[in-house]
């Protein structure tokens, strides 16, 4: 098996693992489809069954769309999925800065950082310019936002609403940036197969968030930061961490590293993109949201993307730069 | 062809600008013939209810839009026809000019009313139901008050008009012009001509564009309409985030997510008077800001 998959070329062993995905995502969905026919004798049972149930679903539904965005992503080619993924980044900024109140002084720094910083830093990124393109948004654009809000003559809460601002991008643009990044890191001997890495990153991210959820369901124990999240307790990180970065490192045999290495960029990962998720969760619990969705409880539209791919925007840019730095790319 | 392809591109455009979401809270989509009812805070709102609609609604929904502006080019005016069917209504094109003026031009048989007011005045009573540009017309009638013009501009999806110079206010009269005077000239006959022939409506009862925060009065055209047409089903609606999209000012607008919040349909109750009635809207309007 492991001979044939070898005798692949580098496309064909991308197809095929693909073909895997999906067809285990498949297996969970009509699984689950078949779950929801089921009946609880007891009511309250069944309710809370059906409930869970529907969470399961809802977790199921997020997979399927990133495998989804993934795919279409490397099918089409790396200036597509740069591409994709600026999409990405918009929608997600979008959402940031319709819930993070600006005011009239912001217009002309919104402007520049959805239309001028967004576009620049996935150009850098997909012209592979990775010089300018780490410290195009943490210098410059950081500088110039300032520069901007000063210059429409609006003086109160200044500081907060350029942090909103710059936090933003940096969460949103800058995060985001580095997943197509990957793509056009070039390991020797792993040419043509970089969509694996971005695989790979995604892969164990999430594996991470979905154990560390599903575990703190599971044993109730005393959450760490109730303030920030009711869910968050180091056991169940820990045990997502520990699950998540095994599986990383028996995917080894998909990256360009030795089965140590892989366990230790899983661990780097896991812990940045479970992190970053609790910073967000703070981020919405100071807006006082249950999450980006806002479903019922605001007016604004948000739809709930951000919450799909927070843990992604702090993963990728700790992932990229240390795997880089450690192997002198 | 052309028209449902400009309109699918403004559509994409405002989807990805604004995400254009539709809450039906107190309603379902319906195609029943409405007058539709919203804050007011930028000159996008429009637009945004239009996209918020869904398909069917939205070609039996006639937005309203000030003909000075949206006519005076070959493609404004086909913009608005051909896409968004709007209903025209005529306002002051040259209160600007009249407004700069310490006495404006007044005509010599007009009576003597406060002068600024009184070439502002006219104009924004002319109706002219054609598509045909605006022709210089002698002012008609001439007997309109302050408060009659504030009640013109709150009838319409007007935007401000420039403030005018102080005039000592002059006695007060009715604030609704009455029906004797002129039908004709009533800056709301397009609307109730869109209402007969079995249309819907978008206004905007505010009259201009207020600021963030609480809508302002409602002027008295919803209550006018609302009387005429007792069948016609009143909605009202909630604009949000809309003036961070492009605040006053500014050309380029930015992406920040919008919603329209559809709310429970209102009718005029037995015997209401106007002022209740107009307070009552608004604080239906003012409750959807936080559903």
């Amino acid at each position: 098996m492991n001979q044939f998959l070898r005798s692949l070329t580098p496309t064909q062993q991308v197809a095929a693992l693909f073909l895997i995905v999906f067809g285990l995502l498949v297996i969970a969905s009509t699984a689950a489809l078949f779950l929801s026919f089921k009946e609880r004798r007891n009511p309250v049972h069944d309710a809370a069954w059906q409930a869970e149930l529907a969470h399961y679903r809802k977790l199921l539904g997020t997979t399927w769309f990133m495998v989804i965005v993934f795919w279409v992503g490397w099918a089409l080619g790396e200036t597509v999925a740069t591409v994709l993924f600026a999409l990405i980044a918009f929608f997600a900024l979008r959402e940031f800065i319709t819930l993070s109140p600006t005011r009239r002084g912001d217009h002309r720094s919104l402007i520049l950082a959805f239309f001028v910083v967004l576009p620049i830093q996935f150009w850098l990124v997909a012209t592979a310019r990775f010089d300018l393109f780490t410290v195009f948004i943490p210098v410059y654009v950081f500088l110039a936002i300032p520069v901007a809000s000063a210059l429409a003559d609006d003086p109160s809460h200044f500081l907060e609403r350029n942090a909103k601002l710059q936090w933003g991008i940096m969460v949103c643009v800058y995060g985001m940036s580095h997943v197509p990044a990957l793509l056009l890191l070039s390991f020797p001997g792993y040419e043509g197969k970089s969509a694996f890495l971005v695989f790979f990153l995604v892969f164990v991210v999430q594996t991470s968030v979905l154990v560390q959820h599903v575990i703190s369901r599971r044993t109730q124990r005393k959450p760490f930061a109730p303030n920030v999240s009711r869910s968050f307790n180091w056991t169940s990180w820990g045990i997502g961490i520990v699950v998540a970065s095994l599986v990383g490192a028996l995917f080894s045999f998909i990256t360009p590293f030795k089965f140590g290495q892989a366990l230790a960029v899983s661990v780097i990962a896991c812990i940045s993109g479970s992190m970053g998720h609790l910073v967000m969760k703070a981020l919405k619990r100071d807006r006082g949201i249950p999450n980006w969705g806002k479903k019922g409880v605001g007016v604004t539209g948000a739809n709930g993307l951000l919450d799909r791919v927070d843990a992604l925007c702090f993963a990728a840019p700790i992932f990229f730069h240390s795997i880089r730095w450690y192997f002198n790319l | 062809m052309l028209a449902k392809l400009t309109g699918w591109l403004l559509l994409g455009i405002v989807r990805l600008l604004t995400g254009a979401q539709a809450r039906w809270y107190g309603c379902p989509p319906k195609a029943e013939q409405r007058i539709y009812f919203a804050n007011h805070q930028s000159h996008a709102d429009l637009v945004m209810i239009w996209a918020a609609l869904p398909e069917e609604l939205r070609t039996i929904t006639r937005p309203i839009a000030a003909r000075d502006y949206w006519a005076n080019t070959p493609f404004k005016r086909w913009i608005t026809t051909e896409v968004f069917n709007a209903v025209y209504v005529e306002r002051a094109a040259t209160v600007p000019a009249a407004a700069g003026q310490p006495t404006a031009p007044a005509e010599p048989e007009a009576p003597p009313p406060p002068p600024a007011r009184a070439a502002a005045a006219p104009q924004a009573e002319r109706i002219e139901p054609s598509m045909e540009p605006l022709l210089p017309m002698a002012p008609p009638i001439v007997d309109v008050t302050p408060e009659a013009f504030d009640e013109v501009q709150g009838r319409l999806d007007l935007p401000a008009p420039p403030p005018l110079p102080p005039v000592a206010p002059p006695a007060m009269e009715p604030e609704l012009p009455s029906p004797a005077a002129a039908p004709a000239s009533d800056p709301l006959a397009p609307l109730v001509e869109a209402l007969r022939s079995g249309d819907s409506i978008i206004i905007f009862p505010e009259g201009t564009r207020g600021h963030t925060g609480e809508p302002q009065k409602f002027k008295s055209g919803l209550y006018t309409l609302a009387t005429m047409f007792p069948e016609v089903v009143l909605v009202p609606a909630w604009i949000d985030n809309v003036q961070r999209v492009m605040p006053k000012g500014e050309i380029v607008p930015v992406p920040i997510l919008c919603s329209v919040t559809f709310g429970a349909p209102l009718r005029v109750e037995e015997g209401e008077e106007r002022r209740p009635f107009l307070d009552r809207a608004r604080a239906a309007v003012i409750a959807l800001r936080d559903v």
